[in-house]
């Protein structure tokens, strides 16, 4: 089962405020935005729940939650790790980059690490192409990234 | 006029032809009516324009860039251009970036020979492919629902289906899942997509993705003999496409007519033709249990019913038709009873209604096109899917609103600005009260204690249909109680009255030709055409100087005769009264007392058991003639497949024969004119004018009754509601059908209160007690119908609900035992 807590609920009075009840559903990034702060991911449960309240289909919620990546539909570490993969990135090899840390942590990519530490991703696009290749560990971006930088950043994440 | 039509149309040019429009017409089907194709795969002009697959890129004079033209209204005065260089070279690169992933297994797709995909490569295509790299690979045929397969690899994205269910279903069951090349058209947690409407998505996909299960790898489409037919299921009569081969049924697929069906079917009648092929049809004629000719057969029929009317009189013999019979087959037979036997003793159904309607008789493009839809007593979600999705498109789409005035919670619920629940068996009153309304009175006072109803609440009903210019009442005669159809009659004889409004109305019982057995007289007080037995000249003038003049037995009538032994000899047509009749149980013994009963029907039921003699019917997909859907339009349904069994109105021909008719219609045809002839209504129906499209009939006369003053009802326990269910497992649907996964089980209704009163909880296992029998259901605590009533869904013919209810009562009472 899954119930939105009471820090949510209020949030959630203030969100749907914004709306017109004929828009309401516009409200939907935001409420999985709380499903995933509250849960650490978006479960079925709560894309129910969220249909419900936005008067959509659980179905729909879902094509909306794995559109977006920053969604997770699966439990993930403390920290995410992502790599970008398209064009500046991967012409800075990138690819290397991802390979090395796959090696580090002991995982493939989409992965989490056994004491749920590190998940790893790739990424579409960071949009940061002049400080390619770049790598995002949760919300925070590491920039020129290089093997050595790898250990730096990883070893600083307890 | 002319200034009207200035504004409301615009011109423009297509490639040097001038076309003019309606406006806001998408230039893609403006092309298509000067023969100028665009290709197109995501656009479908039922789902309007989205813009997503790049397919119809074209050149517009004055403007920079190439532009869809899906997305793109005709304006005045616009040059278009659908065959430059510019064009051709787009619709190749967009082609060739549809087919990156796309497998090239057309020689066993079962799109091949009718795929837009395959069809556009060969036209616009380019011959060759600079891909060098690997086939992104997905899942191959996996099953979206046991009767839809999924090939994820040949989809192209387009989200047809997606916004279907959007759009059209209005349930967003089917979205695309993950983005970009990792795009997949899913179901929430993947559940099986099983929708009354899901089959509808495979005519629309543009490719192979989605494919009919029960199909695949059974027939090329190019070898199919493809048939223009009807459905025989519901009462909308859809169009549809009937495709065989070696005179075996193998796939039914849409024929769109926006006047019926919008284009769409429901999953019933995809799948629900397996009846064609079933093991438990009438093949033969038997006699006694023993096979014998049909000639034969005839003869015994009309010996044996020639010499009960000589010993007995003509009253001694009946007919229980039913709505599932062609117009020109119950026409013969009321025709047989009539003139050659000589009784009235004719009826199809065993609740109250009459033909005509005392208001306009509404089609069901009427629901878009009126400001307000007043739909009593009706569940069309369960009872007539396709005008469940026309009410939806109005409701959301037209702009139309609508009032639901129903004992039972429905879907459609959700759609209706004002939706009023009334007590079960209470309509009687109620619509009496609507009727004060409309009149300006105020109700009685105890009215809200008799119906759940408040009269202020039926006061704003009233005001809602006066103040809107055009108001279509949708109602279901089978889902009223005692003669409450006649105050419903009344009530629209008073709002046909009022000076603003313009009223119009639709009888929706669900049975396939229900409109067309009232108007075809298989009644035992009217004649074809709404012919009342009053008017002695007028039916004489008709029907000859023997027609029988007094009112003969309803079928509920007949059968209480057959018990008392009065009367002798029966024929059943296309009717199982000793399942679907009320107090069926005990309609058995009384049939066995009859010393004829002759059972004609489609499929080996419970009554054809017990007869003497049984002929074959040869029912949809074999039988050819015309049925009157609940719009009163008549159309034509011919035949995909062959028999060696005669025609049922040439069975009744063969029967008339034998008892002196010298005449005999020569083909169906013939049939058909002579209810032009001979039925008030239908003097413009032929088969050249229904071919198409088919055709309003006019109005029939109204004949109406009296109301009797159905007060309130005295009994103890709970008051029944027997509620239809579309997937119902009964002779049609069997347990080897396709649908068979959408057979609900056996449960029973109840409001919270009434189940604290009884002691049960959800999911209690219960008996459903009542008129000496008891059904057995799980308990549903549903709040479905106010406190007081139950429902209980009609799921299948073994349940056996309709014995729950009392023959000839209003409403019957039942209790709840664990």
């Amino acid at each position: 089962m899954f119930a939105f807590n009471d820090t949510s609920e209020t949030r959630i009075k203030k969100i749907m405020a914004k709306y017109p009840e004929d828009r309401k559903v516009s409200a939907l990034l935001p409420l999985l935005t709380l499903a995933q702060a509250q849960e650490g991911y978006v479960t079925p449960e709560a894309m129910v729940e969220i249909g419900q309240r936005l008067d959509v289909s659980p179905a729909y919620v879902e094509s909306v939650c794995t559109f977006y990546t920053m969604y997770y539909t699966k439990p993930v570490g403390k920290y995410v790790v992502k790599f970008c993969i398209n064009i500046s990135c991967h012409l800075n090899g990138c690819d290397n980059l991802m390979e090395y840390a796959e090696k580090k942590l002991g995982i493939k990519e989409g992965e989490t690490t056994p004491d749920k530490k590190f998940t790893l991703l790739k990424e579409e696009c960071l949009a940061a192409c002049t400080e390619a290749p770049v790598m995002q560990v949760n919300n925070k971006y590491h920039v020129n990234m290089t093997p050595e930088k790898i250990d730096q950043v990883l070893g600083s994440y307890k | 006029m002319n200034t009207a039509t200035q504004t409301d149309t615009v011109t423009l040019t297509i490639d040097g032809k001038t076309v003019t429009v309606p406006k806001g017409t998408m230039v893609v089907d403006a092309a298509k009516t000067v023969d100028i194709e665009i290709p197109v795969f995501c656009y479908h002009e039922k789902l309007g324009p989205f813009g997503c697959c790049r397919m119809c890129l074209i050149e517009v004079e004055k403007m920079p860039k190439m532009i869809t033209a899906c997305t793109l209204a005709a304006g005045e005065g616009m040059v278009v251009k659908t065959t430059t260089e510019k064009v051709e070279k787009a619709q190749k690169g967009v082609l060739e970036f549809t087919l990156l992933n796309h497998p090239l297994d057309c020689p066993v797709c079962d799109k091949g020979g009718e795929c837009p995909l395959q069809d556009n490569t060969f036209k616009f295509g380019p011959p060759d492919t600079r891909m060098e790299y690997n086939r992104f690979n997905r899942e191959k045929a996996t099953p979206l629902s046991p009767v839809i397969t999924i090939d994820r690899e040949r989809c192209i994205a387009c989200q047809r289906c997606t916004r279907y269910s959007d759009i059209i279903e209005k349930d967003q069951a089917l979205v695309m899942r993950n983005r970009g090349f990792q795009n997949r058209v899913s179901t929430f947690k993947d559940q099986p997509y099983d929708t009354r409407f899901s089959g509808n998505v495979i005519d629309i996909c543009p490719v192979g993705a989605l494919t009919n299960t029960d199909f695949r790898f059974t027939a090329r489409t190019w070898d199919l003999t493809n048939t223009n037919t009807l459905c025989g299921h519901c009462a909308c009569n859809c169009n549809m496409t009937l495709g065989t081969r070696l005179n075996e049924m193998k796939r039914v697929t849409t024929r769109p007519n926006d006047l019926v069906d919008d284009g769409w079917i429901c999953d019933k009648a995809r799948w629900g033709y397996d009846f064609t092929k079933s093991k438990n049809r009438i093949t033969q004629p038997r006699k006694q249990g023993q096979s014998v000719g049909i000639q034969e057969a005839c003869t015994e029929v009309a010996a044996s019913l020639q010499k009960i009317v000589e010993a007995h009189g003509p009253s001694s013999v009946g007919f229980i038709g039913s709505g599932y019979g062609l117009n020109e087959d119950l026409y013969s037979y009321q025709k047989l009873f009539r003139t050659n036997l000589g009784t009235n003793n004719i009826d199809h159904k065993t609740y109250t209604d009459t033909p005509g309607l005392p208001v306009a008789h509404f089609d069901l493009l009427d629901v878009e096109t009126s400001d307000l839809v007043v739909l009593i007593a009706s569940d069309p979600t369960e009872e007539l899917p396709i005008l469940d999705l026309r009410l939806k498109k109005a409701m959301t789409r037209k702009g139309v609103q609508m009032i639901v005035l129903n004992d039972q919670q429905t879907l459609m619920d959700k759609y209706a600005s004002l939706s009023l629940r009334y007590n079960v068996g209470s309509d009687g009153v109620l619509l009496a009260g609507l009727n004060t309304a409309l009149q300006g009175q105020s109700a009685e006072s105890d009215l809200e204690s008799t119906t759940g109803v408040s009269s202020n609440q039926l006061q704003a009903v009233a005001e809602k249909i006066k103040s809107a210019g055009k108001v279509c009442v949708i109602y279901n005669p089978v889902a009223l109680t005692g003669s409450s159809i006649h105050t419903l009659k009344q009530c629209l004889a008073t709002a046909g009255g009022l000076a603003e409004t313009t009223v119009g109305a639709m009888p929706a019982a669900p049975v396939t030709n229900s409109v067309g057995a009232m108007d075809m007289g298989v009644l035992p007080d009217v004649y074809p055409g709404g012919l009342a037995l009053t008017d002695g000249d007028a039916i004489k003038a008709k029907w000859g100087d023997t027609a029988p003049l007094e009112k003969g037995l309803s079928a509920l009538e007949m059968i209480e005769k057959a018990k008392s032994g009065e009367l002798k000899a029966l024929i059943v047509y296309r009717s199982n009264p000793v399942v679907d009749f009320p107090s069926g149980h005990e309609v058995g013994e009384a049939l066995k007392k009859l010393d004829l009963l002759v059972v004609h029907d489609m499929m080996e039921t419970e009554t054809a058991k017990l007869a003497q003699i049984v002929l074959p019917s040869n029912g949809p997909g074999f039988d050819e003639g015309t049925t009157t859907n609940i719009g009163g339009r008549v159309q034509l349904r011919t035949k995909g497949l062959t028999t060696d069994n005669p025609a049922d109105w040439k069975i009744v021909s063969m029967i008339a024969k034998e008892l002196g008719q010298e005449t005999a219609p020569k083909d169906v045809h013939a049939v058909t004119a002579e209810i032009a002839e001979k039925v008030t209504g239908y003097q413009e129906i032929k088969r050249s004018a229904i071919r198409k499209q088919g055709k309003n009939r006019e109005a029939v006369a109204s004949a109406n009754g009296a109301s009797a003053s159905d007060g309130t009802h005295t009994g103890s326990g709970l008051i029944l509601r027997v509620a239809d269910v579309l997937f119902s497992h009964d002779k049609i649907l069997d347990a080897e059908s396709n649908l068979a996964h959408q057979f609900q089980p056996s449960t029973v209704h109840l409001h919270t209160s009434d189940a604290e009163q009884f002691g049960v909880k959800e999911g209690d296992e219960v008996r459903v007690t009542g008129n000496g029998h008891e059904v057995k259901a799980e308990v549903r605590i549903s709040n479905r119908c106010n406190p007081g009533g139950l429902v209980l869904p009609k799921v299948s013919d073994e349940q056996g609900v309709m014995s729950l209810a009392e023959a000839g009562k209003a409403v019957s009472w039942v209790t709840i035992r664990k």
